[in-house]
């Protein structure tokens, strides 16, 4: 009979930092809780985060209970940018050390909460924004954003006889961003988390404002099994779809190779938003083609196809190594 | 010293004197002299501060309730338009109790769009849990902008100073700024108590459902009549320091017995003073409502003591009812002894002029029966025989 | 109720009060799984289990795991056609483990090294066991006895223990020096008593009666019968004598032609020995090459790169051929007339060779020398081989009909009729004995399916190239000298560094990286019991379980 293990304990002494504890109320398999993990584990405890209203906020912080070891500000949903800039400027002010990070979701990255990224961006801000990027209004349930992908079915923008999903594109957000001509901004992905976490440290490494955009799969509102959501995430990369760039002064300086590029109905078929994309109707095949098309833009605009299956790419890759040292 | 001083340039020159170490604002007439002094004394090495130009009013209040919560005193200042951008970040600031202070510029608001001043802005979000005090001069506005912080700190909630647009913004007084020691005497070093640090961390901005937020409201709401003491310290504290009495609710001039009373909100009182001294007549008390919140419900009632006829004069409307605050002064006189008739008219929307006649057509108005709320400045020569021409 | 603070804020740790393990519907739940490796292995090893401690860096623990299953590495690292790497999960990402020659090197740095074998001190009260035959069969079994607390006798006809190792594998395959290592050391833990036959020094009456149990491994020594419609040339020569005599001598008569007939191990080596001579050698066998879906009823049981080097050698490889006709002048042969044969699977486990007809062609060449297989020798045993003279045996080896009679290697019927499969009836046999010896009963062996491949997430590894080992080249392979070179210390660790850890936990932090809820805790502990899941707070998501590389983790329903 082993002694019983003390949780308590053996929690406090992970060798990694917890900013985010369980406990919080994300649904099973939720990518934005994962994501935010990951996001803190790679800044650590020295920073102060701003959260723009959104599941995030919603799941961590149902009162009197947080999920937060680090310090929390949720202000408003538009605001998330304004609020770190505060938060720098008032640290600036103060001499003090500490980083700031804001942390929103697509919605309040792409749509509302955009002219106070660009504000911030634009003012030179020493903030890192994330935008967990879910495709949707998740919390309000599935609503479209601007980031919902093109043909994807959410609540507002249904499949029926007279739709099929969403009729515009997914906003390339990181070309926007990149107009601002930031020091650092990249892409990254829930499937990749050494590479996410990479790619935090480096965007708190810079001076001035960074943006990270994370993909980040939502169970529900993509409609696949929670088990999937890395499965999905990593499909999204390896479609070509979801492409994980780095851009320094808006110029592209690194996108993770695909090894085994998948046909984009790989990733689509997982998910129950893009199921009226394979019925029997020649729109709905045309709708597939179309995505098929934008993955291979993708894919040729930023060089992702891989030189050889070997492991030249293993810096992003997230290679598991016996013993739990993986690569980045 | 004594100088002649823009309203803006006062304001913007107390300001730097509060050492606030973020500000930030976005331009808006008739805002825009305030911040504009600001960016000059910063530029000028004469105010040292994180000042943030933003790109909306709603950054501003986001960029302050961020700095505020990360340990800094902050100042924004705006109108009309921009106050109601920011008011969704207003609400939350207050919500949090996280002391700030803004500066509103008075201004009508749009639509039809408007420039000039009235206090529709002000009154619009008179409901967002803010501290509002209302400025009748440009001495007031500087007083009272130093009273703010010191009452925002102690009390954990924003302040809003009120300051009518044009009218004292863009006019030049005779007033006395004081000196870097009094201010700082008066005012020192402040650590907000849920301070955003990484030693201590704590989330701030939670989720509060139907089980807790009733108290979260309740809180709040006592919070905020509690103020009236440390706005009538902030006063008093202030007053032993400059040597200028400022009244820290309602200012009340008149003789004792008179039984005609005038209550206004701003500049207009500035103008009913010199009515009054201009037109003589029957003895008329004249009220100055500095602090509209907290709502001075006993202050009020012992400044109307004895009064039969009280004049609300209104510089904003809300359709549809009464004067908006007439029917929070009709409201607290409920159950006074022996209170008097509240008579409610509106004048100088968007910018009127308010000339000193308004102040014998109101003694006048009062003698016979009159719709619960009028403008008392309205020209019916402007309106159809349907709207009521005459 | 919690009292409301300023601005409702909340403090850190709070949400630890709040048990999400309550919405859970499945929980994840560590399992190991046997790798196709192990399900491959005829001598039972988990290469997974010691290539993993390879990687790890634990050489030594990784030569003990694989000891405590086979005795004898450096030489099944050699000799043995390893199915392992034929079933191993690696083989259809990108190439297999080269498992063999881990093993090989395991086997050899622990001679190197002097590793002593693992065992146990004896107690006084040991009983002893009889086991016939020193060869991988009769060795094993001896060993695991020991291992399991028994004294071991083994008695063998030869004056050197090895069996076949040491009268029939060329040392091209098996350097001497390698076999003696290894075998002198295992036999320093047995007793063995040499030139002692069955049935001729002693008795198996003498042996039931004075032995706990005895175990009989004589192996196959007897040349099966064989000829051509009744024909036989009057100078044939059956292929296991002659390799024997090379192996002990060097020589072979002079041949100058021959066909070889078979398709196993001794008619490869036969055919290598001859070509070494100067010979031109074919070879014919009904079968047809091995290859991965190739039943294995069907293809040679020569292993494939055996074949591959024998053809390199110069040797002709006439598969799915027969012999049709001898041609001979008077007695002697002067050549054969093959023909195309199909083995079509007639009813239950049974084929038939059926020849085609117009598909005949004529080889001229001096010699045939069959290499069909041999029987056992019954001298001794008689009253207790079955009809086709073998040991009829249970699963565990058991004799019918005899609580303390067992038997294995390749005298048992149906044996793999390779050394580790030898090496793994031995094994079962000690297993077996020990258990009878004990009173205790045996638990029936129920291995687990291994896993699938598509039970493996291969997302987390990348391609690399297997480790090849040098092989000499033909024109240079000489008599004696080994071909294969084997790899050196870091190639062996390079190569174990690829090894899919197929339903092995390898430790990879993967469930600890991607759980939403930090509901895995990491420990110091060893890999498989290096994460605990705290179920105060797992959802059941199910992603450690779908994200584990290699399957370690199940979703067990939780709903019932």
């Amino acid at each position: 009979m082993t002694p019983p293990v003390d949780f308590q304990l053996l929690r406090a002494q992970q060798p990694r930092f917890q900013g985010l504890d369980p406990g919080h109320r994300a649904c099973q398999g939720c990518g934005q809780a994962l994501a935010a993990r990951l996001t803190l584990e790679a800044a650590g405890p020295d920073i102060l985060l701003a959260n723009a209203t959104g599941c995030l906020e919603v799941f961590t912080t149902a009162w009197p209970e947080s999920a937060w070891r680090v310090p929390y500000l949720h202000s408003v949903f538009a605001n998330a940018a304004a609020v770190a800039a505060g938060m720098e400027a008032a640290l600036k002010a103060q001499g003090k050390d500490v980083k700031v990070i804001a942390l929103a979701g697509d919605g309040g990255t792409f749509d509302i909460g955009f002219q106070a990224l660009s504000g911030m961006l634009e003012r030179g801000h020493d903030v890192l924004f994330v935008c967990y990027d879910n495709e949707a209004y998740m919390n309000t349930g599935v609503q479209r954003s601007g980031s919902t992908p093109h043909a994807a079915a959410t609540t507002t923008s249904p499949a029926g006889v007279a739709r099929m999903g969403k009729r515009h594109l997914k906003k390339d957000i990181l070309a926007i961003i990149a107009a601002h001509h930031i020091p650092y901004g990249a892409t990254a992905s829930v499937a990749y988390p050494a590479d996410l976490r990479k790619k935090v440290r480096r965007a708190l490494q810079v001076d001035g404002p960074s943006f990270l955009q994370v993909h980040s799969p939502c169970p529900l509102g993509w409609g696949h099994g929670s088990e999937l959501s890395i499965e999905v995430a990593r499909l999204a990369v390896q479609t070509g779809l979801f492409p994980l760039i780095e851009l320094e002064r808006g110029a592209l300086i690194g996108a993770m190779p695909i090894r085994q590029i998948h046909p984009v109905t790989a990733y689509l078929k997982l998910q129950s938003r893009f199921r009226h994309l394979f019925a029997d109707d020649p729109r709905a095949r045309e709708e597939l083609a179309h995505l098929q098309a934008l993955a291979d833009h993708n894919i040729e605009t930023y060089g992702l196809h891989a030189e050889s299956p070997d492991g030249l790419d293993s810096e992003g890759a997230d290679t598991v190594r016996r013993g739990g040292l993986r690569s980045a | 010293m004594r100088q002649a001083l823009e309203g803006s340039q006062a304001i913007a020159r107390a300001v730097a004197l509060c050492r606030p170490q973020v500000v930030a604002a976005y331009p808006i007439t008739p805002q825009t002299h305030i911040v504009e002094n600001i960016a000059k004394l910063v530029a000028d090495a004469q105010f040292q501060c994180e000042f943030v130009s933003v790109e909306s009013e709603f950054s501003a209040a986001s960029v302050v309730l961020g700095a505020a919560c990360a340990g800094s005193r902050a100042y924004t200042a705006s109108a009309s338009q921009g106050i109601m951008l920011m008011s969704e970040v207003l609400y939350n600031i207050a919500g949090l109790r996280v002391p700030v202070v803004l500066t509103c510029a008075n201004r009508a608001v749009s639509a039809p769009i408007n420039i000039w001043n009235d206090q529709q802005d002000s009154m619009a979000v008179r409901d967002a849990g803010w501290l509002q005090l209302y400025c009748a001069d440009n001495q007031e506005a500087v007083d009272t902008t130093i009273q703010a912080f010191r009452i925002a700190e102690r009390c954990e909630l924003p302040v809003m100073v009120c300051v009518d647009g044009f009218t004292l913004t863009h006019t030049l007084e005779p007033l006395e700024l004081p000196s870097q020691e009094a201010v700082d005497a008066f005012l020192p070093p402040y650590a907000f108590s849920r301070t955003l640090d990484p030693r201590a961390p704590l989330s701030l901005g939670t989720l509060v459902g139907p089980d807790h937020f009733t108290e979260t409201r309740y809180l709040h709401h006592q919070a905020v009549l509690d103020a009236e003491k440390e706005i009538i310290a902030a006063a008093r504290d202030w007053s032993s320091l400059s040597g200028r009495m400022s009244a820290p609710l309602i200012r009340v001039d008149g003789p004792p017995g008179a039984r005609i009373g005038i209550l206004t909100l701003g500049s207009v009182f500035g103008t009913l003073l010199d009515a009054r001294e201009h037109f003589g007549g029957e003895p008329v008390r004249l009220l100055h409502l500095r602090a509209f919140r907290p709502f001075p419900v006993e202050a009020l009632r012992a400044a109307t003591k004895g009064l039969s006829d009280l004049i609300v004069l209104e510089r904003a409307i809300s359709p549809g009812a009464d004067g908006i605050v007439a029917a929070e002064v009709r409201s607290a006189l409920m159950g006074a002894d022996s209170p008097p008739r509240v008579h409610n008219f509106a004048a100088g929307l968007g910018g009127r002029d308010v000339p000193l006649a308004v102040y014998a057509r109101l003694l006048e108005a009062i003698g016979t029966p009159q719709p619960r709320m009028s403008p008392i400045d309205l020209d019916r020569s402007q309106l159809s025989a349907a709207a009521g021409a005459p | 109720m919690p009292i409301m603070t300023p601005g409702a804020v909340a403090y850190p740790g709070t949400s630890l009060t709040f048990k999400t393990g309550g919405w859970r519907t499945a929980r994840p739940v560590h399992r190991w799984v046997p790798a196709p490796c192990h399900a491959g292995c005829p001598a039972g090893e988990d290469p997974c289990g010691y290539v993993g401690l390879v990687a790890e860096g634990d050489i030594k623990g990784a030569w003990e795991r694989l000891v405590a299953i086979n005795p004898l590495p450096a030489v099944t690292g050699r000799v043995c056609d390893h199915p392992c790497e034929g079933s191993c999960h690696r083989g259809a990402y990108d190439s297999p483990i080269a498992i063999h020659n881990v093993e090989r090197w395991l086997g050899d740095e622990a001679a190197r090294a002097a590793w002593a074998y693992p065992l146990p001190l004896l107690p006084a009260e040991a009983k002893t066991v009889a086991v016939v035959g020193a060869g991988p069969a009769g060795l094993s079994c001896a060993y695991h006895l020991r291992r399991l607390g028994i004294r071991a006798m083994v008695i063998d006809r030869l004056p050197l223990a090895g069996g076949t190792l040491r009268t029939a594998l060329p040392s091209y395959r098996l350097p001497r020096e390698v076999l003696d290592r290894e075998v002198e050391r295992l036999m320093a833990t047995v007793n063995f008593l040499p030139h002692t036959s069955l049935g001729r020094d002693v008795t198996l009456e003498e042996l039931t009666r004075e032995y706990a149990a005895v175990f009989l491994a004589p192996g196959r020594q007897q040349p099966r019968a064989w000829d051509v419609d009744g024909r036989v040339p009057r100078d044939l020569h059956a292929a296991l004598p002659l390799l024997e005599a090379w192996v002990a001598f060097g020589k072979v008569p002079e041949i100058h032609s021959a066909v070889i007939v078979g398709g196993g191990n001794s008619a490869i080596d036969m055919a290598r020995v001859l070509a070494r001579t100067g010979a031109k050698v074919h070879l014919v066998t009904h079968d047809v090459r091995p290859a991965p879906g190739v039943p294995r009823d069907l293809a040679m049981k020569a292993a494939p790169r055996d074949i591959r080097q024998a053809e390199e050698e110069g040797v002709t490889v006439h598969v799915e051929h027969a012999i049709h006709h001898l041609i001979l002048r008077g007695e002697k042969v002067v050549g054969v007339e093959l023909v195309r044969v199909k083995k079509l699977a007639r009813d239950e486990g049974h084929y038939e060779i059926v020849p085609f007809e117009g598909t005949e062609t004529v080889l001229h060449v001096d010699q045939v020398i069959p290499a069909v297989g041999q029987t056992v020798a019954p001298e001794g045993m008689e009253s207790l081989l079955a009809a086709r003279g073998f040991f009829a045996v249970d699963g565990t080896g058991r004799v019918p009909g005899h609580d303390a009679l067992f038997a294995g290697g390749d005298a048992r019927a149906g044996a793999w009729g390779t050394v580790s499969g030898a090496v793994g009836d031995g094994r079962r046999a000690a297993l077996a004995i020990e258990a009878h010896l004990s009173g205790k009963a045996q638990e029936p062996a129920r291995d687990a399916e291994p896993i699938t491949f598509s039970g493996l997430n291969l997302n987390y590894f990348e391609h690399a190239a297997r480790a090849e080992e040098i092989v000499l080249p033909p024109d240079r392979r000489l008599a004696l000298e080994e071909i294969a070179a084997g790899l050196s210390g870091p190639e062996v660790a390079l190569e174990a560094v690829r090894c899919l850890s197929c339903g092995t936990c390898m430790a990879c932090d993967n469930c600890w990286t991607v759980c939403p809820d930090q509901a895995v805790l990491k420990m110091h502990a060893p890999a498989g019991m290096r994460y605990l899941t705290d179920y105060d707070y797992c959802k059941g998501c199910g992603l450690c379980a779908h994200e584990c590389p290699v399957g370690f983790i199940a979703m067990v329903d939780e709903t019932s």
